[in-house]
């Protein structure tokens, strides 16, 4: 387990992958995927399921490593992982779902992805960590460039959503760019939004 | 076939598969296929990979030669994502004496022309590195638009090397007619290589 100040970030178990089929039909995957309309039973969730499975055991350490996030109280709130690593390359795509709306920019999402980050640079020794996402996500976009991200390629009309094109952004960072977490922790107050949660204040 | 200006469109038959056993080795292919491991395809390597572009319904494999019927490469489709309706475009030269002619450019022209105008595509991705001087030349001369370099992104040859990424939309191609009539494309005049000798398995099993 990684521990933040909001969030742990846990096995991707049971708790996530009853949520899965919510998740899947939800907004949040709307954003996360670029604009797609998810219609998922519950069998087709528990055959993609299978087939991750099967995949990360044939793999073996080639696959991703995926996580879920919770909160310090234990609510699984979604996912945060690195949904592709190339060993002979050393960069890691990460790939993120909060799955609760009401969990939305409270700083949640920031603890999940430093932690992330933290585990991609210092434990696989990658050089570089990328994401996609789309110029409808503004939220994302905040994220990467307070995370130290830079914006590297802006796909046109690449994503449509809702009947309206949007562009595909790639977002880098490279291992010498890291500050590390606890210097961007500092830096994004995230300790005093910690406390301000415990003390009940937000 | 679908007939180019310097070159036609054919279908990847056993006598280009004999070619893409070579091909596959070398230069040209890799810096087509920037992600993949440099590592040596075997002729079943080769065959497979042809099996499995023959039945990838979002992707495609095709050879092109030039007007005298000389194999000089392939270009590829793939990844084709129907929501969007976009695919990444790759072309390579294989016989390595075509790198940078005007024969390469009219297949990555017709490429575009098979997405945009028979395949109803909206959008191209495509891939070069920053020191491929010729790739970058061919993308820039299609009309391909520069939208970033993802730094530092794959290893090569003892270096962390960028990406240079591309992209076009349908709404910038003017046809395939009217791009060429701007293009002045001129013929190499290669002669033709000597054509491989298909293999006849019978016989060979014969000794």
């Amino acid at each position: 387990m990684l521990e933040g100040l909001l969030v742990d970030l846990v096995p991707y178990g049971k708790a996530f992958l009853d949520l899965d089929h919510r998740w899947m039909n939800h907004e949040a995957s709307f954003w996360s995927s670029g604009g797609e309309r998810h219609f998922m039973s519950q069998a087709m969730i528990a055959a993609r399921h299978a087939q991750w499975a099967e995949e990360r055991e044939r793999a073996g350490g080639g696959a991703g490593v995926g996580f879920g996030v919770q909160t310090k109280d234990g609510k699984p709130l979604g996912y945060f992982g690195i949904n592709w690593l190339s060993a002979h390359h050393r960069v890691a795509m990460l790939g993120a779902k909060i799955g609760e709306p009401q969990y939305w920019g409270g700083g949640y999402g920031t603890d999940a992805l430093l932690l992330l980050l933290d585990y991609t640079f210092d434990w696989l020794d990658v050089r570089k960590a990328w994401l996609m996402t789309t110029s409808m996500n503004a939220r994302v976009m905040r994220q990467m460039e307070k995370a130290g991200f830079r914006l590297e390629v802006r796909q046109r009309q690449s994503a449509l959503a809702d009947g309206v094109w949007y562009d595909w952004l790639a977002y880098g960072l490279l291992r010498e760019e890291w500050p590390g977490r606890a210097a961007l922790v500092e830096q994004l107050g995230l300790r005093e939004r910690a406390a301000a949660l415990e003390s009940g204040t937000k | 076939m679908i007939e180019g200006t310097l070159v036609d469109f054919v279908p990847f038959e056993d006598d280009f598969a004999i070619y893409l056993e070579t091909w596959m080795n070398e230069e040209a292919w890799f810096r087509a296929h920037l992600w993949e491991r440099r590592e040596p395809h075997t002729e079943h390597d080769v065959k497979k990979y042809i099996e499995r572009m023959e039945k990838d319904e979002h992707g495609a494999l095709i050879g092109f030669q030039a007007k005298n019927g000389d194999p000089i490469g392939a270009v590829i489709f793939d990844h084709e994502w129907p929501r969007v309706r976009k695919a990444e475009a790759r072309f390579f030269a294989g016989d390595s004496r075509y790198e940078g002619s005007d024969e390469v450019l009219d297949a990555l022209l017709m490429l575009v022309r098979y997405c945009f105008e028979t395949r109803n595509l909206h959008r191209l991705d495509a891939v070069a590195l920053p020191f491929d001087e010729a790739k970058l030349d061919h993308l820039r001369r299609a009309g391909f638009v520069h939208e970033g370099t993802l730094r530092q992104h794959i290893r090569w040859d003892g270096d962390y090397v960028d990406m240079e990424m591309f992209g076009l939309l349908d709404s910038e191609w003017p046809g395939y007619t009217a791009k060429v009539a701007g293009l002045d494309l001129q013929p190499s005049g290669l002669e033709p290589k000597p054509r491989l000798e298909k293999k006849d398995e019978k016989k060979d099993g014969a000794g």
